[in-house]
């Protein structure tokens, strides 16, 4: 390796030590001849990566994530080099939990002008590779500003300029003077999402944008509460992440009860309102369906199989994580995990996660659009080749595409579970176990066996 | 939905006066643990309701007879379609020692609630489409019956949820056991002859039965306001009737249908 510089690899191994393991190869190296103070490594007390250096695969995936991670980061660190930035905001925002109510947000910024729209729409990414949606995450350099939530006047400048930015059709070219150069920070953990850069703005200025009709309406009724602002975009057939977005800065709302929403909260806010909207309204008192019929659909080292089963309206959401491998003490069991709702929803914010709400929006929806009322089942399976974590929006995504597809349909629930059993690599009994609804369907009985005639 | 604006000529005006709105206010909460929307049957000699939930697991069977209220005219049967959620609502604001008056606007088919005390507040709320139907009963033998307080029935339901999300109830006509059993827990309740809880036990033979608790405590934890003493009447995987004594003239009785576990 001609062209590596000593004094740099000695630099690295000071600081991260795993790295010099993948610093044989010649890409790396040209990779990481950057000022390296730029990355910041993470990582949890006996964490299995400090172990595994990205040789040794011991997590059980087929590539290191976080070295994914780090490629990914790399790139994007070499094209901010500087405080000043400039860039076309696909419109994307974000806005941080940690310290609620005073939390970062800001504007999300690709170190790109053009068009960026897909950088910051999941409903785009289905079908992309992971190398690529982890290219969309990690290019966005998080420009943020402090702000309490509920006094966003405080930081009116900043905070009127994102908002702009969130309400605007097409991608809006911005300008952003940092305090210091963004750095990215790695956290060697395969769990967690992969991040742009960050970095906190000093100013920013940006092109007038032309706004989105329908969100700019919302966002001048200042008597329209939030969730029926949301109800009207979804009906006017806005996307959801752009709603979510314009929802997290606050855009929609009683005129002085507007603030400043997490991105994480307002994903999960937005999908719920949306969806239980639609149960209400459009699913509940519908006929029922007249077979069991599933759905599915795989993607990205994940199986989505969704049960509709002819009774009033419930659903579940089910996940199984299939070990890594076999001889990794920490995954030699499958992890289950599910939650659920009656036909009087639920009233506890469900442990599973987000992920739970954004089915729910991508099941209540495709039964509206049959004019139906089913009970469902969504079940997805997660294999070792699942290397990140990709947000909620891979959930919502998969079954709304899963609905486009055809059923398999069954005038019986054994005959559907004899089906579901061929699918799945975990054992239908440990699907019965995990599911309330499975086992409600099977054990449990109906009054109307009993009415007299 | 659809909402009756139109005056129909059917309808016969009723009104109805009750001093104490808390009995009618607690009937409808126990009744709105099953159902969001409720057909009421308002006739000559009181006011009915009869229903299962929307998944047919369980259905509740409520009456209250004329002689509770203060002021009953009705001559001939009415029937009221509504939402449980919004009338709760109404009825939650009149406090203690306020009457309640209730009847029917022909004219706009809104149901008006004037709740009397202090001052006089006038609710209208919209009827809703009624069911035609007339709802039947299960048709079971029973062979278990059981009488047991209220609170005792609501304690032990709590202690077996600990472990486990249903419950088998069983007896030999000695004494009430309600076991449940979890992934790795389990709960045993027994309530022999003689004790506080239990008022009575009899059974022409050994009965069990399994039910869910999603259902089971709700009932319970939505009807001990209204009763002190329930009556369990069950078979072997068979539904449970279960009969909340009332303190005025009238019933609340629920039915539930069983579990049946493979073993």
């Amino acid at each position: 390796m001609p062209f590596l510089n000593k004094r740099f690899i000695k630099k690295v191994k000071r600081q991260v030590p795993w790295v010099e393991h993948i610093i044989n190869n010649e890409r790396t190296a040209g990779d990481l001849n950057v000022d390296s103070s730029a990355i910041n490594v993470q990582t949890h007390e006996g964490s299995l990566c400090l172990v595994c250096r990205g040789s040794r695969m011991l997590c059980g995936k087929p590539r290191c994530p976080a070295i994914l991670k780090l490629y990914s980061l790399l790139k994007t660190e070499k094209n901010v080099n500087s405080e000043r930035m400039i860039g076309s905001s696909p419109p994307g925002v974000f806005i941080g939990h940690i310290g609620h109510p005073h939390v970062y947000a800001g504007p999300l910024v690709p170190p790109v002008l053009g068009d960026t729209s897909v950088y910051d729409a999941p409903e785009q990414w289905l079908g992309k590779t992971v190398d690529e949606i982890i290219g969309f995450r990690t290019n966005l350099i998080r420009a943020k500003f402090r702000v309490n939530v509920t006094k966003p006047f405080k930081n009116q400048n900043f905070v009127e300029k994102t908002l702009e930015i969130t309400m605007a059709r097409e991608p809006v070219e911005t300008r952003v003077v940092f305090k210091k150069r963004p750095s990215g920070s790695l956290l060697l953990d395969g769990e967690v999402q992969p991040m742009g850069p960050s970095a906190v703005m000093r100013n920013m200025e940006i092109e007038t944008a032309k706004f989105d009709a329908k969100i700019e309406r919302a966002y001048g009724d200042g008597d329209l509460r939030a969730e029926e602002a949301v109800m009207e975009l979804f009906k006017g057939g806005v996307p959801v992440s752009k709603i979510q977005r314009a929802f997290s800065v606050g855009a929609f709302g009683l005129k002085n009860q507007r603030r400043i929403v997490p991105t994480r909260w307002s994903i999960t806010a937005v999908d719920s309102a949306i969806s239980r909207e639609l149960i209400d309204e459009q699913v509940k008192g519908k006929p029922l369906i007249n077979e069991y019929r599933v759905y599915e659909f795989n993607y990205l080292g994940n199986r989505f199989l969704v049960l509709l089963t002819p009774s009033s309206w419930r659903y579940e959401w089910i996940e199984a994580w299939y070990p890594g491998t076999v001889w990794n003490p920490q995954s030699q069991n499958i992890a289950m995990g599910a939650d659920w709702e009656g036909y009087h929803g639920r009233t506890t914010y469900a442990s599973i996660g987000g992920c739970y709400y954004a089915v729910r929006l991508a099941a209540a929806e495709f039964l509206a659009s049959i004019g139906r009322q089913a009970g469902v089942i969504a079940m997805r399976e997660i294999y070792p080749s699942f290397i990140v974590p990709l947000g909620v929006w891979i959930n919502r995504e998969s079954i709304r595409e899963a609905f486009k597809n055809e059923p398999c349909k069954f005038s019986s629930l054994k005959d559907a579970l004899d089906h579901v059993r061929t699918r799945f690599a975990v054992s239908l009994d440990n699907w019965i176990q995990t599911s309330a609804l499975l086992k409600d369907s099977l054990y449990q009985e109906r009054l109307t066996k009993y009415l007299e005639k | 939905m659809k909402y009756r604006h139109k005056k129909n000529g059917e309808l016969d005006l009723f009104k109805i006066r009750m001093s104490d709105a808390k009995l009618l206010r607690d009937a409808v909460t126990a009744i709105s643990t099953l159902i969001d929307e409720g057909t009421f049957v308002i006739g000559p000699d009181g006011i009915k309701l009869r229903a299962m939930d929307p998944s047919r697991v369980a259905m509740v069977d409520f009456a209250m007879q004329k002689t509770t209220f203060d002021e009953y005219a009705s001559d001939q049967e009415t029937k009221i379609c509504l939402n449980l959620g919004e009338l709760l609502k109404l009825l939650k604001r009149a406090g203690k020692d306020e009457a309640v008056e209730l009847y029917l606007d022909e004219g706009t088919g809104q149901f008006v609630i004037t709740i009397r005390g202090k001052y006089i507040r006038t609710f209208r709320m919209p009827t809703l489409e009624a069911s035609e139907e007339e709802q039947g009963l299960p048709k079971i033998t029973f062979n278990a019956k059981v009488t047991l307080t209220t609170d005792g029935l609501r304690q032990s339901l709590e202690d077996v949820a600990l472990v486990s999300d249903h419950v088998r109830i069983e007896t030999d006509g000695e004494k009430l056991a309600m076991n449940a059993k979890g992934d790795i827990m389990g709960a045993n309740i027994e309530l022999k002859k003689g004790s506080d809880a239990l008022l009575s036990v009899e059974a022409t033979e050994p009965s069990k039965s399994t039910f869910p608790l999603s259902y089971l405590s709700e009932i319970v934890k939505a009807a001990v306001a209204t009763s002190d003493i329930v009556t369990l009447e069950f078979s072997n995987d068979m539904p449970i009737r279960l009969d909340f004594k009332q303190t005025y003239d009238g019933t609340l009785v629920y039915y539930l249908a069983p579990r049946i576990e493979v073993e």
